[in-house]
């Protein structure tokens, strides 16, 4: 187990690693300056040599990635071209906004979709289960944009009960965990339905009915935790991929999270701000991922860890 | 058949409980699934398809003296947006570039995610070592940043989205896969297969692929959706095909500042796209049960 657990932070550390190259070289080989964008609009070329210099732009691709590796070892990323402070602080000051975000709407599709699942499994088949599943599709069907646009107008211009934008109090979460969590009710209950209609009809589940074990022990305790499995996997992806912000329902809302960050931060092709919001991501996304494979075992005793066939 | 067998051999089971059966109602709510889902999907696919031989105005001809025209006002069945271009046939031309980038993507992805993610989940080792570091490195990476960088890096065209959307997609099957693949590989008949002397690669192909296909497929099939969907928001942030027209996401984000006066220019195009992925969803499902449903009556046949 330590030793399964240190491979897997050591090949961690090794993808954030290549994520960082990856990205360092796709930033610098996109078009677009930041001299440009940073410099008034009145600039004259030296202007733009001289902030380029500033900024270090001026030296050769590998020099500069030779300084990149340098600082990324003290745990310096740069300073944000726009924000003219610590590029890592300025991600880590948005983090919290993006992982409140992604944990309410984890945390209501779980509450929403796992029971869900659960009665579509039992009532499989009846018109009611063909009724809600046509609906969470229905939900998952709904480009977040627009249903985001669609709930601002209906709940904060034509009945102004909750704020339009931006984190003011709790009250503004409310909207942005609805878009998110509509879009992801389909997958999980759906997922929750499929694993249960095969555990409710696998012959332990007959065999501990035969023995008088009660209906809600059999679908909670039985049937249930045999399909986690896949359940954790499927939370534990979309939670992963909700942490790496939530670009579009972030700039709908005017959400301070780190999404709208990056889109802002690539307009303004601010090279170290983009790359302390990828390794801040990308490290939490990682963790996230190998937390899930760590709880394999706990709840599917024939899964081995680092045992490879 | 006959009376004379019903006679014969007198039955407990009349037509109302086979109506009621389990087999019967699957098959019906696939059968519904199917066909709501076709018609869906046929409202949108047809007249997008068919929009050059419509009756409509240029997608881009602009006329500044009708400028947002509500819905249903004459010449104009959804109205005109903020230029005075008629909004129906904005929508049909930019339907035509979404759905190809769509469908293309959506190939491309699931057959790189199934490949890569039972490969990895079966045999393990440094195959699975190298699968779960792209599938780590991708999932790590801010998905819609990366799109958007690649897109100002090749410029927005076709061919550019529909790989960018599907180097986003295939972690989704792969890693689903190559879970399944793990619980999968543990059981007994793959034991046996290999006792029968099957070479891992055939107990692969032969054995645990058709196995984990079908929870694999839904997968699949959603992509459809999803890629719709992953092209509008790539467009809803101005990063989507501009040329010939103006897609889906593009149309919404540009009437988005009139949404309190002029409610269509967001609303419309965005229940287009509704109508169009709940259809595909509902084929992809109904399709899903019925093959399900199949499979099995075909196994009690066999037994």
């Amino acid at each position: 187990m330590p030793t399964y657990l240190a491979r897997r932070i050591g090949q961690s550390l090794l993808t954030v690693f290549l994520t960082l190259t990856t990205v360092f070289l796709l930033v610098r080989l996109a078009p677009g300056d930041p001299a440009s964008a940073y410099a008034a609009p009145s600039a004259t070329s030296a202007d733009l040599a001289r902030i380029r210099e500033q900024f270090g732009l001026d030296e050769p691709l590998f020099v500069q990635y030779g300084y990149f590796v340098r600082d990324l070892f003290t745990g310096d990323l740069g300073t944000s071209y726009s924000f003219h402070s610590p590029a890592l602080d300025v991600v880590l000051d948005r983090m919290p906004y993006t992982i409140t975000l992604a944990v309410s709407a984890i945390a209501v599709t779980t509450l929403v979709a796992v029971p869900l699942g659960v009665w579509m499994a039992r009532r499989a088949d009846t018109r009611r289960e063909l009724g809600a599943n046509v609906l969470t599709i229905a939900g998952q069907s709904m480009p977040d944009f627009w249903t985001g646009v669609m709930l601002l107008t209906v709940f904060a211009v034509l009945v102004p009960v909750l704020p339009a934008s931006g984190f003011t109090s709790w009250s503004g979460l409310v909207l942005p965990t609805v878009t998110v969590a509509v879009l992801q009710l389909a997958l999980i209950s759906r997922l929750v339905r499929r694993e249960m209609s095969t555990a409710l009809a696998s012959s332990y589940v007959t065999v501990a009915r035969s023995r008088g074990v009660s209906e809600s022990a059999l679908t909670w305790r039985y049937a249930l935790a045999n399909s986690s499995v896949p359940l954790v996997t499927a939370l534990g992806t979309r939670f992963a991929a909700l942490l790496n912000g939530v670009v579009v329902v972030e700039v709908v809302f005017g959400w301070p999270g780190v999404g709208s960050l990056v889109v802002r931060a690539l307009e303004t092709r601010d090279y170290p701000l983009i790359q302390a919001t990828v390794l801040v991501t990308a490290t939490l996304a990682i963790l996230v991922q190998l937390l899930v494979d760590l709880a394999y075992p706990l709840l599917d005793p024939r899964v081995r860890l680092g045992k490879a066939a | 058949m006959s009376t004379a067998v019903g006679t014969r051999r007198p039955s407990a089971v009349t037509a109302r409980d086979l109506a009621r059966a389990t087999a019967t109602r699957q098959r019906r709510g696939a059968r519904f699934k199917l066909w709501a889902g076709a018609v869906c999907t046929a409202l949108v696919v047809l007249p997008v398809a068919l929009a050059g031989l419509l009756p409509l105005p240029g997608a881009n001809a602009q006329d500044l003296s009708r400028r947002r025209l509500p819905p249903l006002s004459e010449g104009h069945l959804f109205g005109t947006d903020q230029l005075g271009r008629d909004l129906l046939s904005r929508i049909l031309h930019g339907g035509q570039v979404s759905l190809t980038v769509g469908v293309l993507a959506v190939l491309v992805s699931g057959l790189i995610g199934i490949a890569a993610g039972s490969a990895a989940g079966f045999f393990g080792g440094w195959v699975d070592a190298l699968v779960s570091r792209f599938l780590e490195a991708q999932l790590a990476l801010p998905l819609l940043m990366m799109l958007l960088l690649v897109v100002a890096l090749f410029g927005p065209s076709v061919t550019v989205i529909t790989c960018v959307i599907a180097v986003a997609q295939w972690p989704e099957v792969a890693r689903l896969t190559r879970s399944l693949v793990l619980v999968e590989r543990e059981k007994p008949y793959v034991a046996a297969a290999r006792v029968l002397g099957l070479r891992s690669w055939s107990v692969l192909v032969r054995h645990v692929i058709p196995n984990v296909v079908r929870p694999a497929s839904l997968v699949v099939l959603l992509l459809l959706a999803q890629a719709v969907l992953l092209e509008s928001a790539l467009s809803f942030l101005g990063a989507g095909p501009q040329r010939p027209f103006a897609t889906w996401g593009r149309i919404i984000s540009d009437g988005q500042d009139y949404i309190t006066t002029s409610w269509w220019l967001v609303t419309l195009p965005g229940l287009v796209i509704v109508v169009l992925v709940v259809g595909v969803n509902l084929l992809g499902d109904g399709l899903r049960d019925r093959t399900r449903t199949g499979s099995r009556a075909r196994l009690r046949k066999g037994a």
